[in-house]
């Protein structure tokens, strides 16, 4: 693994520009419900954020899979093999971040796979908000202050 | 190894089966009961293929037939050819009652004949249902009684305790013949009821305390985990709007 994607939600505008060019990157067609990343949007304060799979080292998704369908590929991304796929849909309940998803148009599980080490979402964010970055110990460091982020909401609510 | 597929060599790997060969090529083999989670079974012979060593062949079920060297198989001849088609009947006389069956047998060209018909059966005994439940760690159902009678089914056809309503049987079907009823709160499989966990945000019932109970086991989360409470979307949204109530 070179690189992991960075999400800087206060660098996000909410301009869903990553959810269209995801969706279409993977099914050619452009439709938000079909992508693999989604974006919140708080107006009234002003807070945007992309939602996207963070490629966990201790994956819930692959520990869960009953028959070893995902797994982790060379750039560092969880893929599903779909032929191997039972469609269980047990990931896609497993994921603390409901970042997998299940594809009806489709039918099969589906998640952000990097798209093959080059993700089109980073490519056309306008603001910077999600990007492919170096997986040296700066980037790690943003990369777990999200996570932080996360963990705190979690111990918050809980 | 080297084998000759269809006129075409290829490179096989020992241990591998004909059809995983031939899968590779981007030849297509027709399955019925093979699935790549589970590995051949052999057990719906749709997949015979013709084998030719030394100057005799034989026809043998590509899903778990292993290469060995200098073999040369055909993947379509006419004896094979009627093979298939002889299954797609009698599995359609067998399970009329699916589209899938219906189907396969517009597709083989099958001929009319009066053998009888079970015009409600959809199940073409392939046994992916009771891998997939294997491979879930539940192993709730299997086949049961012998020949004609023989079905798919629970212990006694008893609501099985050891099953988690996860219905991965009833997705992996390829004959759709495993029901599976929601009804309010309620998920009914295999003749057992299940209580529906419904989403703490928005109300929707996305899966069984089971289910649950299964994926906290596996991912070594907690049981009652906030995000085990919420649905797929609601798990993002939540997740946002978390973040807001930090940032602010």
């Amino acid at each position: 693994m070179d690189k992991i994607l960075v999400v800087q939600p206060e660098k996000c505008t909410g301009c869903r520009t990553c959810e269209l060019v995801c969706s279409y990157t993977h099914t050619g067609e452009i439709n938000p419900a079909r992508a693999r990343i989604s974006v919140f949007s708080f107006e009234r304060v002003g807070f945007s954020t992309p939602v996207v799979c963070q490629q966990c080292t201790s994956a819930a998704c692959m520990a869960v899979c009953p028959v070893g369908a995902i797994s982790r590929d060379n750039n560092g991304a969880m893929v599903v093999n779909h032929d191997r796929c039972l469609r269980c849909k047990m990931c896609a309940i497993a994921c603390p971040l409901g970042a997998t998803l299940y594809d009806y148009v489709e039918d099969k599980m589906v998640k952000c796979d990097l798209c093959g080490g080059d993700p089109a979402c980073v490519k056309l964010c306008p603001s910077g908000a999600i990007s492919y970055q170096d997986a040296n110990a700066a980037n790690f460091t943003k990369r777990k202050d999200y996570a932080a982020r996360f963990k705190d909401v979690y111990e918050e609510v809980g | 190894m080297k084998i000759l597929i269809d006129g075409i060599e290829i490179e096989a790997q020992p241990g591998e089966t004909i059809l995983e060969a031939t899968r590779r090529t981007g030849i297509h083999i027709p399955t019925l009961c093979y699935h790549e989670a589970f590995g051949g079974q052999g057990s719906c012979r749709f997949c015979m293929v013709e084998v030719t060593k030394n100057g005799s062949s034989r026809v043998v079920a590509s899903c778990t037939y292993p290469v060995n060297d200098g073999i040369e198989v055909k993947t379509s001849t006419p004896q094979i050819d009627k093979i298939r088609r002889n299954i797609a009947m009698l599995l359609y006389k067998r399970a009329p009652n699916s589209l899938f069956m219906q189907t396969l047998y517009k597709e083989y060209l099958c001929t009319e004949n009066n053998l009888v018909e079970d015009p409600y059966e959809k199940c073409i005994l392939c046994r992916l249902c009771v891998n997939a439940c294997a491979a879930m760690g539940a192993s709730a159902i299997s086949t049961v009684m012998r020949g004609t009678d023989k079905r798919v089914a629970t212990p006694y056809d008893d609501a099985s305790a050891a099953c988690i309503g996860c219905a991965a049987c009833a997705e992996v079907c390829p004959t759709g013949c495993i029901e599976v009823q929601e009804d309010n709160n309620i998920r009914r499989i295999w003749n057992r009821d299940f209580t529906m966990v419904a989403c703490e945000e928005c109300g929707k019932n996305f899966a069984t305390r089971e289910q649950l109970a299964y994926i906290a086991d596996r991912s070594k989360q907690e049981a009652d985990a906030d995000e085990l409470r919420l649905c797929t979307n609601c798990r993002r949204k939540v997740l946002a709007r978390k973040l807001e109530t930090f940032n602010g």
